[in-house]
């Protein structure tokens, strides 16, 4: 058997312990750690370049648009505040009381042996009504039956066109002075009408079969 | 393998070196430009955001102009309805005029007052209160002013009217009328 000598172990020793030294190799792992973080920064550091070109390229399109998007957003208010303002204009002007047809239907009521004298007339807004007050006098062999025919009429007529109609004698009182109709002397009588009503229509009244087919439908 | 102490120090010394590469890595390097990519996407999705809604908003003024264009034209035939300046300087000579050319002469319009609306939407408007003082009209001549009155002045509205016999001239009826009418305010 052949005998081996290692003359060189103190060289080959000191070798391997340069080799296995902690500090370089932890100097290595440094580095390559190092190098893989560095790359995977660039990585992102690049992502967030063309993040930032998108966020410009964004940010140019909003500069151009946002004038146009403020004078829209103004004229949508504006609009919608001229469409709010003429609605309500227009329930104002359709809820107003006309009193040239009721003037009229007055003038229609009123017979020859019925002189009116005088007229108030008050719009209430809130309650949604109209009170009139007429006084006038009335004349013929029956004073007091010409102003109960007066005020039957005007009942009659307002009725027609008005709803919650209440015409009502505040006073009727015999004159003694005579008026001359047709060339007759004729007892007068002075009167006071009190007339309320609410402008809006009578409802009309529904068709007697429409709730007896709801019952039936309920019933089922 | 036993490690020298020399040895356990160096490895102490590369773990040490090893945890400040990644404190310095990660709050002087990746954290801030995490921060500002995240910082950038916020801005992007919220001017996108924008953008979108942007559009529907163009759109629908589009939209709402076409379909406001009645209440557009009739809100400017009502506005135009009152003349400019003040309306006491303009309103009385009207009413004069309107009421001679129905055949009833001295009609004088007084103001009584001007109130505030209730509704919002007419908080640019005011409601002015006026009487007309029309000492000599007769019945028939007073209905067919008044119904005239009622169709050519949409924003006047009677509220109160008061008819009495005048003692001194039979033919004739003293009318007064109390009246509102809406005005813009400029």
């Amino acid at each position: 058997m052949a005998l081996h000598l290692n003359l060189l172990h103190e060289q080959i020793l000191e070798q391997r312990q340069r080799q296995r030294d902690p500090l370089k190799i932890g100097m290595l792992v440094l580095i390559g750690c190092g190098t893989v973080m560095f790359l995977y920064y660039s990585w992102n550091a690049y992502r967030t370049l063309e993040i930032k070109s998108r966020l410009n390229a964004i940010e140019r399109n909003w500069a151009k648009i946002d004038p146009k998007v403020t004078t829209a957003q103004k004229r949508v208010s504006e609009l919608q505040g001229i469409v709010k303002t003429t609605r309500t204009l227009d329930d104002y002007i359709d809820g107003r009381f006309f009193w040239a047809p009721f003037l009229q239907k007055v003038a229609r009521c009123v017979a020859p042996n019925a002189q009116l004298t005088s007229f108030e007339g008050s719009v209430f807004e809130e309650k949604k009504g109209v009170s009139v007050t007429l006084e006038g006098i009335a004349a013929g062999r029956e004073p007091r039956a010409a102003a109960e025919d007066l005020r039957q009429l005007l009942l009659e007529q307002l009725g027609q066109s008005y709803s919650e109609v209440k015409v009502e004698f505040k006073s009727l009182e015999d004159l003694d002075t005579m008026a001359t109709l047709g060339g007759t002397h004729m007892p007068t009588a002075r009167y006071t009408l009190a007339i309320n009503f609410n402008p809006a229509p009578a409802p009309k009244p529904t068709p007697a079969t429409t709730p007896t087919r709801q019952k039936k439908r309920s019933d089922t | 393998m036993k490690l020298t102490k020399d040895q356990l120090k160096k490895l102490g010394l590369s773990t040490v070196g090893f945890v400040f590469l990644l404190y310095v890595y990660f709050t002087f390097f990746l954290g801030p430009l995490n921060r500002s990519r995240d910082v950038a996407l916020a801005k992007i999705n919220d001017r996108q955001r924008k953008l979108d809604n942007s559009k529907e908003e163009m759109a629908k003024a589009a939209k709402l102009e076409q379909n406001a264009k009645a209440a557009t034209t009739r809100f400017g035939a009502l506005r135009a309805v009152n003349a400019e300046g003040a309306p006491i300087a303009w309103f009385p000579p009207r009413m004069k005029a309107f009421f001679a050319n129905e055949q009833i002469d001295k009609a004088v319009a007084r103001l009584e007052g001007n109130t505030a609306l209730k509704p919002e939407e007419l908080s640019g408007w005011l409601r002015y209160n006026w009487i007309i003082d029309l000492p000599q009209a007769d019945y028939g001549t007073l209905g067919r002013a008044i119904a005239d009155l009622e169709n050519s002045e949409p924003l006047l509205c009677v509220t109160r009217m008061s008819i009495h016999a005048s003692p001194d001239a039979p033919q004739f009826q003293h009318v007064e009328l109390a009246a509102a009418n809406l005005i813009e305010k400029k």
